[in-house]
């Protein structure tokens, strides 16, 4: 059954060389989606068509694609930019690192389009620290394309150029937020940049900018090649295609997985992961990174991957990162690395998130030290209920949506954590 | 700039402003409170503190007031329950790590935490556990203390130095509950306008060195009042405790003249009202070193005496800058027009330069007047050219001086040896409000005046702008006269003689 999955982004996976720009054109037909649209596309048929394919962004929000491209004023004259979120920094979330050491020339095609649709004629590639192995895949890709004369001047002689280059951020997980990149890309402190103006109409060095996910650009050479249509045979109405899902946990085989969306929880869990290892059996589910409000058993029953289902449960189907927690996890323990990764990386620019996740942290290290008080499990929640929609950019949800949701289905194991310690410690 | 304008609703009630006007301008123009900490007339948006929450009708969640522009039929609450819920805990966000330390912090009394807390304070904390510790007391500069740990990272100060003084020399550092604000290594703040940080920081995170744990603010009275300090002529508030005629502070207030800032140097123009500071009473002298206290009447007559004693062409006036224009004109009317004085000389800093200007505010002239005095001295029908005549005064010849003294004596480096060429002059009364003049022991002649913040009248800036002294504080010194009281009694003496 496996092998029957259609590949949309992997295209390369399992072929020799699979990274190499040789595989990509000579194997799966690559940079001919680039050729067909500057051979004769017009800019606005490419933005419809990625339209019509219905493509969200793959990046944890799910905003449409062609939509966002749209956003850009197309009477404006000066620079324009294309970046290419490639931080992922959501925790849990490995996806885009194994993109590009599959198929990157399939980003970069997809870059190539893109830039082409908003009028950009510079793009930057922004890919966190920690990404060094990924980062030489990319230069490396970068290079040959530039050799081939697929990046650069004249691109396959429509007059159109474009440049791109690579950007090495630190690591922050707010880098992986639109503004906040788009910030530190501009030799700044990494912080997001209040709204309105929105980065399509003043963004990278107050020019309009297009931020797209790694995996949401690697989607778009093939639906040119292939047609809205074609796209729309995989997935569900309102989620279109394919998607990568990075699963871990303790599972027989962890890994990177391209399935079509609205594809079964439980066949990912099963087929594709090869099942919990054993003698696990499952606890809970984060389904869309660490942001993502977690599942119990019984809410993955019939669990589809899409962002439909994910919202009919009230989470979200974020990145792709689905984390499966087995019973030897302690829920107040992962809920105080959660918590502590947050507090941590909040930027403090906003006081709700700057001392919202600090305030939670502080409470979990009471939980942990048992020094808290029994009010403070519910305080949890009322901390995060009060943190939540009303920052500049989301990370301060991204802490409390997790919070309310421990709290709400897993209240009696932080209880019981605090008061005994006896809260299931992960062994 | 585009004149079009948009009707919204704010409140239930209608408000047209100008096209692109933010719902926080719009409500700060019409008198609808809106709470907040980081936003500033003065300044960009920074939209950080996240207090300025409202409610935008058919959008699904609360948005900041300050940069959220208003269009046309938007609807805008800032009164609805869940609006006043999310201002409670917005603030019980500020004071999770806020020390609570307002029993010793000199912000109590004009702290904006303070007083959103006692309007929309949740009054029961639900913060338990034990703070964030920052570091206190830094000298950032040499008008400043700072206090990382009361301040709320706002960003006012660090857009203040980046957008007003264009020194960029504060920033925040590290992130989420550890950042705090603060200089570069080894850099300190070291601008002219450091006091505006006092000013504009909504807690007591900056506090001003020379006013800390001074005085209680609730204690203090402002009156406004127009800076002596330079031709700029800022508006400015005086704060002083009446009761025991102290002065303690000047602070910039809001004009099309100074926007809403002040420099530092204008700041220090409350130190001279002070009563340590000045000549309490008037001086009679024989020149020789015998001096002894008069009243001023009898001051005023014995200068009546010896201005009769000698010809108009003998009598020269010498005057500064710093006075006021109805000053110079009662002046003016009795030496010039009554007596037929003609030798009338300003008393300016030899040393100054009058085209220096810091691009911000504060200018080479030092004084606030010299508009002011030059209209007086043509209207006088004398020459009207900004020039120092003090020399022009020592080859003159005058038999009799009246000297009216520069008031703000720090911005005057030549005075102490300028007193002192007075007093090697024939006949010269010194009328001034500082002290200084009493220990150079030739003069013969002081009477004491009442200083800027103690008198009614006008000033005028260097571009001509009228700036007003309109609520005077009762004078530091019981016997100090302002110049057209001490002219009005002149003449009377004289017209009796």
């Amino acid at each position: 059954m496996a092998e029957q999955k259609p590949k949309i982004i992997l295209q390369t996976e399992g072929l020799p060389d699979q990274h190499s720009l040789k595989t990509y054109v000579e194997k799966v037909n690559g940079y001919t989606a680039a050729r067909k649209v500057l051979g004769g596309m017009s800019r606005e048929q490419v933005i419809e068509e990625v339209k019509q394919a219905g493509l969200r962004g793959r990046g944890g929000a799910g905003f449409l694609t062609g939509l966002k491209w749209s956003f850009v004023p197309k009477d404006i004259t000066g620079p324009k930019y294309l970046i290419c979120n490639n931080d992922e920094s959501e925790p849990g979330t490995f996806k885009d690192r194994y993109l590009c050491i599959t198929n990157p020339h399939q980003v970069i095609e997809g870059m190539i389009i893109a830039a082409y649709a908003i009028g950009a004629n510079k793009g930057y590639i922004y890919t966190r620290w920690e990404y060094q192995e990924e980062i030489r895949y990319l230069e490396n890709a970068i290079k040959e394309a530039y050799d081939a004369g697929l990046l650069g001047k004249n691109l396959f002689g429509s007059g159109f150029d474009f440049d791109l280059d690579h950007y090495t951020g630190a690591g922050a997980y707010i880098c992986g937020e639109e503004t906040g990149l788009i910030s530190s890309l501009e030799g700044k402190k990494g912080q997001p940049k209040v709204k309105p103006p929105f980065p399509a109409v003043s963004g990278y060095l107050s020019r309009p900018t297009i931020v797209n996910n790694t995996e949401t650009l690697a989607n778009v050479p093939w639906i040119i090649n292939n047609g809205a249509k074609a796209f729309r045979q995989f997935g569900t109405e309102k989620s279109p295609g394919t998607k990568l899902f990075s699963i871990s946990g303790a599972l027989n085989k962890p890994g990177v997985y391209e399935v079509p969306l609205g594809y079964p929880f439980a066949s990912l869990l099963n087929i594709e992961a090869g099942g919990m290892q054993p003698g696990r059996t499952l606890k809970a589910l984060i389904p869309g990174g660490a942001s993502a409000p977690v599942l119990t058993p019984a809410e993955c029953e019939g669990l589809t991957m899409d962002f439909e289902a994910m919202a009919q449960r009230n989470t979200m189907l974020g990145s792709g990162a689905v984390m499966v927690i087995d019973d030897r996890q302690s829920m107040a323990e992962l809920l105080k690395v959660t918590i502590e990764f947050f507090a941590h990386e909040s930027c403090g620019q906003c006081t709700p998130c700057r001392e919202g996740t600090g305030w939670l942290n502080n409470i979990m290290d009471g939980i942990m030290d048992r020094s808290a008080k029994p009010d403070n499990i519910a305080r949890l929640g009322s901390v995060a209920r009060n943190m939540g929609g009303k920052t500049i950019c989301a990370l301060s949800d991204a802490c409390a949506m997790p919070v309310m949701s421990y709290v709400q289905k897993f209240s009696g194991e932080l209880q019981a954590y605090l008061a005994a310690g006896s809260g299931g410690h992960s062994k | 700039m585009s004149t079009e304008t948009v009707t919204f609703n704010l409140n239930d009630r209608d408000i047209t402003v100008p096209k692109g006007t933010t719902v926080m301008e719009a409500a700060h123009k019409h008198n609808v409170y809106i709470p907040h900490f980081c936003w500033h007339p003065g300044l960009s948006i920074a939209g950080v503190c996240r207090f300025c929450l409202v409610k935008v009708d058919n959008r699904p969640k609360l948005e900041i007031a300050c940069n959220l522009q208003a269009t046309p039929g938007m609807k805008v609450s800032t009164l609805l329950p869940e609006v006043k819920e999310a201002h409670k805990w917005a603030l019980e966000f500020h004071l999770v790590n806020h020390p609570l330390d307002c029993p010793i912090c000199d912000q109590a009394g004009e702290c904006k935490l303070q007083d959103f807390y006692m309007e929309v304070g949740k009054y029961k904390s639900e913060m338990d556990r034990p703070k964030v510790l920052k570091p206190k007391a830094l000298d950032v500069g040499s008008e400043l203390v700072l206090d990382t740990e009361r301040c709320i990272l706002c960003d006012r100060c660090v857009r203040f130095e980046q957008e007003v003084t264009k020194t960029g020399a504060l920033g925040i550092f590290n992130r989420g509950d550890r950042a705090v604000v603060g200089t570069y290594p080894d850099k300190k703040i070291e601008h002219n306008y450091q006091d505006n940080l006092v000013d504009i920081c909504p807690v007591g995170a900056f506090t001003s060195r020379d006013f800390r744990f001074k005085q209680r603010v609730w204690f203090l009275k402002d009156q406004p009042a127009v800076c002596p300090g330079c031709s700029t002529g800022c508006h400015v508030k005086v704060y002083g405790k009446p009761q025991v005629r102290t002065y303690f502070r000047v602070k910039p207030q809001e004009s099309e003249v100074n926007g809403h800032w002040m420099c530092d140097v204008g700041r220090k123009t409350y130190k001279h009202l002070n009563q340590d500071q000045r000549l309490r009473f008037a001086v009679a002298a024989d020149g020789k070193g015998g001096r002894q206290r008069v009243s001023v009447a009898e001051a005023i007559a014995s200068l009546a005496l010896q201005l009769q004693g000698v010809a108009a062409s003998d009598i020269a006036l010498l005057v500064s800058p710093q006075y006021t224009c109805e000053e110079y004109d009662a002046l003016f009317a009795f030496f010039v027009k009554k007596l037929g004085v003609s030798k009338v000389f300003q008393w300016r800093e030899p040393t100054e330069n009058l085209d220096a200007f810091d691009g911000l505010l504060y200018r080479g002239d030092h004084n606030p007047n010299t508009f002011g005095l030059s209209e007086a001295l043509a209207k006088a029908g004398l020459p009207k050219d900004v020039k120092n005549g003090f020399e022009d005064l020592a080859r003159s010849g005058a038999k009799v001086v009246v000297a009216l003294a520069p008031e703000i004596e720090f911005q005057f480096p030549s005075l102490a040896g300028q007193l002192q060429k007075l007093s090697e002059l024939a006949f010269v009364s010194v009328w001034t409000t500082s002290g200084s003049a009493y220990n150079v022991k030739g003069l013969r002649h002081l009477v004491p005046l009442k200083g800027f913040a103690e008198k009614k009248g006008t000033f005028r800036n260097f571009q001509g702008k009228v700036g007003e002294l309109a609520k005077p504080f009762p004078a530091a010194v019981d016997e100090a006269k302002d110049v057209v009281e001490v002219v009005t009694a002149l003449a009377e003496v004289w017209a009796h003689a």
